[in-house]
């Protein structure tokens, strides 16, 4: 059986050296660039499978009213919407407020949480059953899951978010570390993306974790924030502004970092794919053919390194949040300590 | 021009990062080797300090991204 698979494997790694250089050749004849690299990574409003593209529906808040369309082509043709630069406006000059479209990005972020959320109820459900509960966990699934959750639980949050409060964020950070890593893992996926390659996704999922930290802040965290204890007032002039403006540096890190990493990994497969393209427009077809063993076997090795990155990411996203809502909720102890050094001194005396 | 800008930029985040990487991930191996038993640690604030870092050479990366492709915000 393992004998089949495997070269099964193996002849579908042949084809996949060959099906790029069948469209090397096809790109050559009209006059296109040789490869589009950005047109790969950035949204669009259809969703691709298996080379059939299903276009998704637009809606357009304009002016307190709300214009669903089925897809791009029937609003353009409706007259009531023009393209322009790659963007939708209204034909008679009114803005439109928000654009609510569905595009495939939104459509994987979707696909990331609806997974999680079947994960976590069959989960819950099974411990319910008193599998795991009262006895020891049973088969891959509900192991795999346990190793996970324990992880988040006892690595991530017991560690870093103090005095027994990590109770009530954990919930939290599995699922963003679940919903992370599967928008990670889709764009390994053939005719998938990866959602966390969008700035606007990861900056709502910073933004959660910003309002998730600054509603758990402390009276201290806020202290720190304004007054500053031990310092000198007139300090405050500087130290107020800069720590007013780390409080949204924090979250604004926290999803130009995942963003950043999603998008060098596509961007970086689609360039070593894309040297194919490239060798086969200067040096001609055969040398095109002959180097793409290379270069497939190359991208093979990204994937495995994306693989990881993607785990990775949502590993310190998850991470970092737990280090943010632990410094917010933190409560200093300075009073007990300044008393405990009060009382050493009197025993010394 | 600005390809010539974003260029250099990219090569000198280069530099930066991976000199601040290299120094957290010598005494992270040298701690390691002083105390074995203490890895586990060592190794989580090496990836959070890492990720720090990296946070900040990937902001100036965006940035020569953005020469690179000349779009005006």
């Amino acid at each position: 059986m393992t004998q089949i698979v495997r070269r099964v494997v193996v002849a579908l790694l042949f084809l996949l050296v060959l099906n790029p250089n069948l469209l090397a050749a096809d790109s050559s004849e009209n006059n296109e660039p040789v490869i589009d690299v950005m047109g790969k990574v950035v949204d669009h409003d259809y969703f691709e499978i298996f080379n059939q593209k299903i276009y998704l529906p637009r809606i357009f808040l304009v002016e307190g009213g709300l214009h669903v369309y089925r897809n791009t082509q029937s609003a353009i043709e409706s007259g009531e919407f023009q393209m322009v630069d790659g963007t939708m406006i209204r034909a008679d000059g009114a803005t439109v407020s928000i654009d609510f479209s569905i595009t495939s990005h939104l459509l994987f972020v979707w696909f990331g949480m609806i997974l999680t959320l079947l994960i976590t109820f069959w989960a819950s459900f099974k411990y319910k059953k008193g599998a795991g509960a009262d006895t020891e966990p049973k088969g891959t699934g509900q192991n795999l899951f346990e190793v996970f959750f324990v992880f988040i639980r006892d690595d991530i949050a017991k560690e870093y978010i103090a005095d027994n409060k990590h109770t009530k964020f954990v919930s939290y950070l599995f699922s963003v570390f679940m919903a992370i890593s599967f928008m990670n893992l889709f764009g390994l996926l053939p005719w998938g993306a990866s959602a966390t390659a969008d700035l606007t996704v990861t900056a709502t999922l910073a933004t959660i974790t910003f309002f998730v930290t600054q509603f758990n802040g402390s009276k201290d965290h806020w202290e720190h924030v304004f007054m500053f204890p031990g310092v000198h007032p007139l300090m405050r002039i500087i130290l107020t502004p800069v720590e007013i403006l780390g409080l949204f540096t924090k979250p604004f890190a926290l999803a130009v970092r995942l963003f950043a990493n999603m998008l060098s990994g596509k961007i970086m497969i689609v360039c070593i794919l894309g040297l194919i393209f490239i060798f086969t427009e200067i040096f001609g077809p055969m040398i095109g053919v002959g180097s793409s063993i290379i270069w497939v076997a190359l991208t093979a090795a990204l994937y495995i390194l994306k693989a990881f990155i993607g785990l990775l990411q949502a590993y310190i996203f998850t991470l970092l949040s737990a280090v943010f809502i632990g410094m917010a909720v933190e409560e200093h102890h300075h009073h007990d300590h300044e008393s405990s050094v009060a009382m050493t001194k009197d025993v010394q005396i | 021009m600005v390809y010539l800008a974003a260029g250099f930029g990219a090569g000198i985040i280069t530099i930066g990062a991976a000199l601040g990487i290299g120094m957290i991930g010598k005494s992270a191996v040298e701690s390691i080797a002083r105390q074995p038993e203490a890895s586990g640690d060592i190794r989580g604030a090496m990836i959070l300090t890492a990720a720090f870092i990296e946070g900040v050479a990937l902001f100036s990366a965006i940035v020569c991204a953005l020469l690179a492709l000349q779009i005006t915000v």
